[in-house]
């Protein structure tokens, strides 16, 4: 027979054990490793399947348009980056075959775009863009041992899910609960390209972190994600180059319209 | 038998007591964040070009309350220290401090954000509290409530008093209302807005914007005391309101002039926010200026330009 006392002190430990559980999951850094158990599909807080279009609300003139030469406002760029741009001749690159230089992974997102995103596998987000018609995998999961991924305009990127806390002490969500997250994603593996089309250089060099948030208006039923880039480049870059991006969920792909890479637009 | 159970009840629930506090602020928002995003760094800091509204979903009415305006009028003095609107927050361009106020329990009832140099205080009820009435006093913060979504606070702002959206006469009305999704990752707060208006606005304008925590403080989150005085001469008589009558604006044709931009885009709608709205300035020909560029060319250089111009200035 277990005394009050003990079993007093039982209880108020495992409720500490339990406030431990839930504190650690409501903290800033709750970050839940999707290696584990669950593919990545399974673990989605959000379903980021569907069409998205850009909604080019900030940064007009530099993203709709190419911006005339010298216009290097925002970019935190150096001098050795500004001598390139200032030589930049579209012409040449494209004799060269860079027409996707400005399609990179540290700008893709800038594009004015439609992005159709959808599971390549249990593990593996694909998105593509009808504006350059680029494709990016986002690879959640462990690593695969392969031998070092080529560099290219997308690079490799790395993907996890950052699960949001949902209810006291850390506690699953009830089945049919909403759930919610974010996607952090991490690239290189890069090819040399342009942070603008008026030849705003970024190097092989560059890494970039991204986060990606769904939010849905309960009201509405309007959804919306924000992807926050940030873009390190230590070779044309003074510091990080940071920037936001807002698209809109669309019902259909019945807008998607294939547009090949141009440095002229 | 029931005064010796009683006590171990009560100790069983009071983790749950030290936790609540915890549940009802899902996330730590406190500390000084500073402007992190580099965009719109010329329109956030000298303010934006003039009638260059391309991607702001102005209606007509909008529009033709944007082509009235006379930037000399924010010099008059009765409105020389009108602070900006809420909206300013992600349009601004500026760094705040945030805090949460408590209940007696410890349960976070508050989020406040301070101003900053021109945008007043808001603060963000999460206690379950309605709005006022839609007849209740407009004012420049606005009432705002707010509840968590995971780890993102969600606010609606209503009772927004008309003023600008844009500081080039982009207006916005008294019926406007302001949504945030406030979102913290690590050191990194990210704020996706809607502004929605009825009478200016033909589709929600969509702005995010990110800070980074800044432990020794941010240096524009202070207000600013604004002491009003005649900067031109005659203009605040007390009695006129400076205004541009219809076709007259001379600074219609500002964007197409020194920029290329067609006035059809620099006059914003909604189209001008979408991909397809790209393609039609490709069939109407659009070209890049020829010449190079002569102002506000690197980030933080506003009054240099030309091949010359250093591009190593940090700071607005």
């Amino acid at each position: 027979m277990m005394s009050s006392g003990r079993r007093a002190l039982l209880v108020i430990g495992a409720g500490l054990i339990a406030q431990g559980f839930g504190v650690a999951a409501l903290s800033a850094d709750t970050q839940t490793d999707s290696s584990t158990v669950h593919s990545a599909r399974a673990q989605a807080p959000f379903d980021p399947v569907g069409y998205w279009v850009s909604l080019v609300t900030q940064n007009w003139r530099f993203r709709m348009i190419v911006p005339g030469r010298g216009e290097y406002a925002d970019v935190p760029l150096n001098e050795k980056a500004k001598a390139l741009a200032d030589s930049y001749d579209a012409g040449q690159d494209e004799a060269a075959g860079k027409q996707c230089e400005a399609y990179g992974a540290p700008v893709i997102m800038r594009q004015p775009t439609r992005l159709h995103i959808s599971w390549a596998s249990d593990n593996d987000l694909r998105v593509d863009t009808d504006n350059g018609e680029q494709t990016r995998v986002l690879h959640f999961g462990p690593p695969v041992a392969t031998a070092a991924p080529e560099a290219s305009w997308q690079g490799y990127s790395v993907a996890r899910w950052i699960m949001h806390a949902t209810s006291p002490l850390g506690a699953p969500p009830a089945p049919g609960a909403p759930t919610y997250g974010s996607i952090q994603i991490n690239t290189d593996h890069l090819l040399p390209g342009l942070l603008r089309k008026n030849g705003v250089p970024y190097s092989g060099e560059t890494k970039v972190l991204e986060y990606w948030e769904v939010h849905t208006e309960q009201a509405t039923g309007d959804t919306w994600m924000t992807v926050t880039t940030d873009v390190q480049d230590p070779t044309y870059l003074r510091g990080s180059y940071s920037y936001n991006s807002v698209f809109e969920k669309e019902l259909d792909g019945s807008k998607w319209d294939p547009e090949p890479c141009s440095l002229r637009f | 038998m029931m005064t010796r159970r009683f006590p171990v009840w009560c100790l069983c629930c009071l983790p749950l007591l030290l936790h609540a506090g915890g549940v009802a602020a899902q996330i730590d928002l406190a500390g000084y964040w500073a402007v992190e995003s580099h965009q719109d760094r010329l329109k956030e800091g000298r303010g934006p070009l003039p009638a260059d509204w391309s991607g702001i979903p102005l209606n007509a009415e909008g529009r033709a309350a944007g082509l009235s305006f006379a930037a000399d009028s924010l010099e008059e003095l009765q409105r020389q220290c009108h602070p900006w609107p809420v909206t300013y927050i992600v349009t601004g361009g500026f760094g705040f401090r945030i805090w949460s106020t408590t209940d007696h329990y410890g349960v976070a009832n508050a989020w406040h954000i301070d101003g900053s140099l021109d945008r007043m205080p808001m603060t963000i009820w999460i206690d379950g509290r309605k709005p006022p009435p839609p007849d209740a006093l407009h004012t420049y913060s606005g009432f705002t409530t707010g509840h968590w979504e995971g780890d993102t606070l969600v606010t609606e702002t209503t009772l927004i008093k008309d003023s600008l959206l844009e500081r080039n006469g982009a207006p916005n009305s008294n019926q406007e209302t302001f949504r945030m999704f406030i979102t913290r990752h690590n050191d990194e707060l990210t704020i996706t807005g809607i502004v929605r208006d009825p009478v200016y606005l033909e589709a929600p304008m969509v702005l995010a914007q990110t800070w980074r925590l800044s432990p020794a403080g941010s240096p524009n989150s202070q207000l600013d005391l604004c002491n009003p005085s005649e900067t031109i001469e005659g203009l605040s008589d007390g009695y006129h309101f400076l205004t541009v009558l219809p076709g007259r604006n001379s600074s219609e044709n500002f964007m197409a002039q020194h920029y290329n931009v067609p006035l059809d885009a620099s006059h914003g709608g909604a189209r001008t926010m979408y991909p397809e709205f790209r393609q039609q300035l490709m069939k109407d020909g659009y070209r890049p200026p020829s010449n190079y560029c002569t102002m506000n060319c690197c980030m933080g250089d506003v009054f240099g330009g030309g091949p010359k111009a250093v591009c190593d200035v940090h700071v607005f």
